[in-house]
C-alpha cells in the first residue's frame, strides 16, 4: 500500500470517528445520536484495521455496531416521548468546555512530547491464534469472570426492565397524565399507587 | 502503520469529546453514549500500544485488554439501559438532574 493512500485512509477514518462523536454531543434527537454513534464506531473499527489489529476490528463491528446500538435503539423506542426534547444542555457548559479543552491539550501534549520508544514497524501476525492462546492460558481467570459477569448482567437487565402488574398500572397512569397536560408530569402522581387497605376492611 | 503519535492525538480528541458529552448533556442515554466514546478511545489506545510494543517484550496483552473492555461495556450498556427504562417508567423522565430522589 502506498504511503499517501495509507495516510489518506487513516485521516479520513479519524475525521469520520471524530465527526460522528461531535454530532453525538450536539445532536437533539436520541435516534440520530445513536446513528452517529454507529458511524463513529465504524470509524474506530477502520482505525483498528489501519493498526492491522483485524480481530478486534471484527469484534468491534459485531458488538458495537451490531449489538449495542440496536439495544440502545430498542431502549429509546420503548420509552415514549424520550427521543425528542433533548435540546437543553446543563447550564454550566462554559466551565465544562474549559475543563475539556484543558484535558485535551494536556493529553495531546503528553502524547506528542513523550518518547514512547515505539519500535515495531511490522504487524502482529496470527493474532487470532495468539489471542485464543492467551485467553485460555494466561488470562483464564478474567475470561471466566467475564463470562459470569455477562450472565449476571443479562439476568439483571431482564429483572430490571421487566414490567409486572403494579408497574403496568403506574405506567398507564403516567401515560394518561402525559396525554392530559403539556408533558410536565408531576412525579408524585405516578410513583406510588395507593396501598390496598383490606386489613382494615376485614376487621 | 500510522505513527503512534497520530493515533494518540486522535484518541485524545475522542476522549475529550466524550468528557464534554458527559459533563453537558442531561439525558441519561446520551451520557451513556459519551461514556462509550471514552471507553473506545481508551481501548484504541491499548491496541496502539500493543501493536507498537517492543519486539522483545511484544505480546498480545493490549489487544486482549481491549477485548475485555468491550465485554465490560456490553454488560454495562445492558444494565444501564435497564435502569433508564425503569427510571423512565417510574419518574416519567430520563434527565439525570431531575432524578433526585436520594438528594436531601
Amino acid at each position: 500500500m502506498s504511503d499517501f493512500g495509507f495516510h489518506l485512509a487513516f485521516w479520513s477514518l479519524a475525521a469520520m470517528t471524530i465527526g460522528g462523536a461531535s454530532m453525538i454531543v450536539v445532536s437533539r434527537n436520541l435516534i440520530h445520536a445513536v446513528i452517529w454513534l454507529v458511524l463513529s464506531m465504524l470509524g474506530i473499527a477502520g482505525l483498528y484495521l489501519t493498526l492491522s489489529a483485524e480481530f478486534i476490528a471484527v469484534v468491534q463491528v459485531l458488538i458495537y455496531v451490531g449489538a449495542i446500538s440496536v439495544l440502545m435503539l430498542f431502549a429509546i423506542m420503548l420509552t415514549p416521548r424520550a427521543e425528542r426534547d433533548n435540546s437543553q444542555h446543563i447550564k454550566t457548559a462554559g466551565p465544562a468546555g474549559v475543563v475539556v479543552i484543558m484535558v485535551m491539550i494536556a493529553t495531546m501534549w503528553v502524547a506528542i512530547d513523550t518518547d514512547w520508544g515505539a519500535v515495531r514497524e511490522a504487524a502482529l501476525t496470527e493474532q487470532a491464534r495468539l489471542i485464543g492462546e492467551s485467553l485460555i492460558k494466561h488470562y483464564i481467570l478474567p475470561f471466566e469472570i467475564g463470562a459470569v459477569l455477562l450472565t449476571a448482567a443479562l439476568v439483571g437487565a431482564i429483572a430490571l426492565a421487566r414490567q409486572d402488574d403494579e408497574d403496568a398500572a403506574v405506567h398507564a397512569a403516567s401515560l394518561q397524565a402525559e396525554l392530559d397536560d403539556d408533558g410536565s408530569v408531576d412525579p408524585v402522581d405516578v410513583v406510588d399507587p395507593p396501598l390496598p387497605t383490606d386489613g382494615e376492611a376485614s376487621t | 502503520m500510522p505513527p503512534l503519535e497520530h493515533i494518540l492525538v486522535v484518541n485524545a480528541v475522542l476522549f475529550a469529546i466524550g468528557v464534554m458529552g458527559v459533563l453537558t448533556r442531561r439525558n441519561a442515554v446520551l451520557i451513556l453514549l459519551s461514556v462509550e466514546l471514552m471507553l473506545n478511545a481508551v481501548s484504541l489506545n491499548m491496541v496502539a500500544f500493543a501493536v507498537y510494543g517492543h519486539v522483545d517484550f511484544g505480546n498480545i496483552t493490549g489487544i486482549v485488554f481491549a477485548f475485555f473492555i468491550i465485554v465490560i461495556a456490553a454488560a454495562e450498556v445492558a444494565l444501564a439501559l435497564g435502569i433508564v427504562v425503569r427510571t423512565f417508567r417510574n419518574r416519567a423522565t430520563a434527565n439525570v438532574d431531575e432524578v433526585n430522589l436520594l438528594k436531601w
